[in-house]
């Protein structure tokens, strides 16, 4: 398989694309129902934050910030500006869920967290992500973990119809949703932890931020428990299984690298065909099938001779290559935002942890950029073309609109991506045609 | 290079109670820097240094600290530059400390992040900041800047703003200090005019320097050096030589001029460039503080020309904005800044927040929209009362208040939007003009809150 670099080997990054451990637990807050996610950190760790995620999202984000300052970073263990936070938070909004999560900060002059969240009497769920460790997928984790740790019941029975389903964070809202009635079209009721699809899917919503707008509920959190399955989707949150299994043994895990393309698709409907004893899935699945496979056909050229340079989180990482071979693009290089488990079985001739200036450096090996707003500048410098994947994404709207999963999905991820390359290829030709013209006219 | 060699960090007291500054009058305590733990909103000092710097797009910008404090915030400041090379504003660097770091200090690999950026980017100067955590495990990034500007013969300069310290405000304060400490006065410059001026705080967002810089130009008056749009390392370094430095917008940076005028005595003055009459105003100022008799009618000869011209331009426009009221609910000195650009295009501005203001620039809005403008305090809850009672045809707020305008089906303009386009000098009063026109006729307020068919 791919040749891959674990380690970035240089004292800094330079031009990065990787994001902190803090934003991912922020964002897995905001797909519970009603949650105000409290970042215990300076004011600014909570503001850059809120702003990236009000940019990528085109919405108005709910978060607040414990303002810790040199003072009370000092004198307080958190006691008083966790304390104070939520009192404060109170005063403006009912939240059903107070989110608190930390930041390097707070883990750094040593936070006793679990024994402040002991004595406070709100609704709280508390995480510990210093943002000197892991990135976007772990804080993300680590948070669905906190969720299920810190408010699941634990139960005895299982209802076999009931799925609870784990995206991986890189999943845009509407994927989310797309995956969920997908796994309903087959008769199961699912419940997606976190749930961003009816929170940040770009609806227009009255009480515009004062808490989260949608997803999980902690009802549904609370008794998650008799679910007859848990599906992870994306090698980050594969842990979270064994997270739910510990409230109740008899829960099985099922577990996928990605939902993506034909064979990725097809693995989870013959998972969910086999579990739901049924012999054909629903005629929509079918048609979407057909579809994926005529737009395989139909796009193969185009991206066959096309070589990628993929940048993103891990998971996305490998959903994005395995979509791309099957229709014969050449992964020549995938940079990951940190090191993973899933890194080795990215099907790319390279893969690497690093930034957009190891990108810069091997400029020579691709055609095609995939990745966060970041690559639409390189793809400037180095004269290629980017299609805009990833977080986060400023240079276009609709992101959270964005579906490259299943086989819907799937068919509209190779059209994208063919129609970049060909007007890749369209614009060589002009400027080749140019050039002509320009040493005819000066002969 | 003597004044590199000695660091210290900023007096943070002493920035707080800055006594030039309005919103220190009357208080006791820094009122600046009093964030309100799960009741806050707005940057950190680490961001707030961030805006200050980063224009200066030939020197690189180091984050000595966590991906949060950098990885959603590089390439986002749209302040373009003319600078030749490469546009190291849009450069992100971060030494993205890890807990090995934390544990055993970060200092090694931070020199070695500055022999990195130095040797493949060659910059002017590198900036290194410090955050939160590098500033509570107590990397000596002084020292480090120290050895590292005598390695290579690039200043190196420490920033100390981290996160903790306060919100943007004092960021930006710290930014001129260590501007003002490390930089300016250690090059003298190869020639002065009786006409040279420094801008301080213009960060050129969205090319705004750019649409009056040609007019101070095509007076004789040179701009020496800006901090920090389209700024150059080389000219901030010869700022103290400039006759008179010229504050745009930016009550934070206060605390930088006043000490040079103490430094170097170069007297201040504050101006904005919003609207046709504040840049005729501020233009004028410019050439009154300089005190030239010739250059003062010369100057009011190219404003009389430049009105005139936009003027012109702006008959089209005249139709549409007539009789139209606005509601502004916006912070700070934009509270009268945008107004008076609105009152230049015809629009009646009937009320404007004053919730972040200065004393000052509460009774500058007063001054401007006159005694029956309502003055909202807290506009989030007020605004939608004042848009019945006044009847405005159009609300200029931020992206949280679209909701408001369309409950009330009247026209809406991100204010952020010039964060985007430059509504600055003669020319930008033409692009709002162009955008609120664009609103006012645009069917899209009233459609959205169309009843659905389902209901009745």
């Amino acid at each position: 398989m791919a040749e891959v670099r674990r380690k970035t080997g240089k004292p800094l990054q330079v031009n990065p694309h990787k994001l902190s451990q803090p934003m991912g637990a922020t964002l897995a807050f905001l797909g519970v129902d009603r949650c105000m996610p409290l970042m215990h950190g300076a004011q600014g760790c909570a503001s850059f934050t809120k702003v990236m995620f009000t940019r990528h999202f085109c919405e108005p984000i709910a978060l607040q910030t414990t303002a810790v300052t040199d003072v009370t970073a000092v004198l307080d263990g958190g006691d008083y500006s966790i304390t104070e936070s939520i009192k404060n938070i109170g005063d403006k909004v009912s939240p059903a869920l107070i989110g608190v999560h930390t930041t390097g900060l707070t883990e750094t002059k040593g936070d006793d967290l679990r024994g402040v969240a002991s004595k406070i009497e709100a609704p709280l769920v508390y995480v510990n992500t210093p943002d000197y460790q892991g990135g976007l997928e772990s804080g993300w984790t680590l948070t669905v973990q906190a969720l299920i740790e810190q408010l699941t019941e634990p139960c005895e029975r299982t209802d076999a119809r009931k799925v609870v389903l784990v995206p991986h964070v890189s999943m845009q809202p509407i994927e989310v949703e797309k995956l969920r009635e997908f796994i309903e079209a087959f008769g199961f009721e699912v419940v997606a932890v976190p749930d961003l699809s009816s929170s940040l899917d770009n609806h227009l919503g009255e009480k515009q931020a004062s808490l989260s707008g949608g997803g999980v509920t902690v009802a549904e959190l609370e008794g998650l428990a008799d679910a007859g399955t848990v599906v992870t989707v994306g090698a980050s949150v594969k842990p979270v299984g064994a997270t739910l299994q510990k409230k109740n043994p008899a829960i099985r895990h099922r577990h996928f690298a990605h939902v993506s393309g034909l064979v990725g698709t097809d693995e989870l409907v013959a998972w969910l065909l086999e579990t739901s004893a049924r012999d054909t899935p629903p005629a929509v699945v079918e048609r979407w099938r057909k579809r994926l496979q005529d737009a395989m056909l139909d796009s193969h050229f185009s991206i066959g001779q096309t070589r990628f340079l993929l940048v993103a989180e891990p998971d996305h990482l490998a959903a994005m290559a395995a979509s791309l071979r099957e229709v014969g693009g050449k992964v020549a290089l995938a940079i990951a935002t940190v090191d993973s488990p899933v890194l080795g079985a990215i099907e790319a001739d390279r893969v690497i942890v690093g930034d957009l200036e190891d990108a810069e450096q091997l400029c020579d090996d691709y055609d095609i950029i995939i990745g966060n707003f970041h690559t639409e500048a390189l793809a400037h410098r180095v004269g290629k073309r980017a299609v805009m994947r990833g977080f986060p994404n400023y240079e276009e709207i609709g992101s959270a609109l964005k579906n490259d999963v299943l086989y819907e999905g799937g068919a509209y991820f190779l059209f994208d991506i063919a129609n970049a390359a060909e007007r890749m290829r369209e614009a060589e030709v002009h400027h080749a045609r140019e050039r002509i013209k320009q040493q005819g006219a000066a002969a | 290079m003597e004044g590199l060699l000695v660091s210290s960090k900023p007096k943070i007291k002493e920035l707080l109670v800055e006594s030039a500054c309005e919103h220190n009058k009357g208080h006791k305590k820094g009122p600046c820097n009093t964030p309100t733990p799960g009741a806050t909103t707005g940057g950190c000092a680490l961001d707030g240094a961030q805006i200050a710097l980063f224009p200066f797009a030939d020197a690189a910008h180091l984050i000595h600290g966590p991906m949060s404090c950098v990885g959603g915030a590089w390439e986002t400041r749209l302040t373009p530059t003319s600078w030749p090379g490469r546009d190291l504003t849009q450069t992100g660097f971060a030494t993205d400390i890890n807990t090995n770091d934390v544990v055993f200090s970060g200092e090694k690999k931070l020199a070695e992040a500055i022999d990195h950026v130095i040797t493949h980017y060659a910059p002017e100067a590198v900036f290194v900041y410090s955050t939160c955590v590098t500033a509570l495990t107590g990397d000596d990034i002084d020292a480090v800047c120290r050895q590292g500007s005598e390695r290579h013969g690039t200043p190196c300069v420490p920033v100390h703003a981290p996160g903790f310290v306060g919100a943007k405000n004092l960021g930006s304060r710290i930014a001129g200090e260590a501007v003002l400490r490390h930089l300016i006065g250690t090059k003298e410059p190869e020639d002065t005019t009786p006409f040279d001026i420094n801008l301080i705080g213009e960060h050129n967002n969205t090319g705004e320097l750019w649409r009056y810089r040609h007019l101070l130009e095509e007076l004789g008056i040179r701009v020496r050096s800006t901090f920090s749009g389209d700024g150059r390392i080389a000219s901030i370094r010869t700022a103290h030589r400039a006759k008179l430095n010229v504050i745009v917008c930016a009550k934070s940076l206060i605390s930088m001029t006043r000490k040079m005028e103490e430094q170097y005595g170069i007297p201040w003055i504050s101006c904005s460039f919003y609207g046709m009459t504040d840049t005729s105003n501020s233009i004028l100022a410019i050439a009154e503080a300089l005190g030239d008799a010739d250059l003062i009618a010369r100057t009011r000869a190219l404003i009389a020309r430049e009105e005139a011209r936009l003027e012109e331009t702006l008959i089209p426009y005249r139709a549409v904005f007539a009789g139209k009221k606005a509601v502004l609910n916006t912070g700070g000195n934009k509270s009268w800044s945008i107004a008076s650009a609105l009152q230049d295009l015809g629009i009646e501005v009937v009320a404007t927040s004053v919730r972040k203001s200065t004393e000052a620039d509460k009774a500058k809005a007063r001054q401007y929209l006159g005694e029956d403008a309502i003055l909202m305090t807290s506009p989030a809850s007020q605004q939608a009362q004042v848009i019945d009672d006044t009847g405005a045809h159009l609300l200029l707020a931020g992206g949280r208040s679209l909701y408001t305008a369309i409950k009330k089906r009247i026209a809406f303009t991100d204010v952020n939007q010039e964060k985007k386009k430059s509504y600055g000098g003669y020319d930008g009063l033409l692009v709002l003009a162009e955008d609120l026109k664009n609103s006012l006729q645009n069917p899209v307020f009233e459609l959205v809150d169309r009843k659905a068919p389902w209901r009745k």
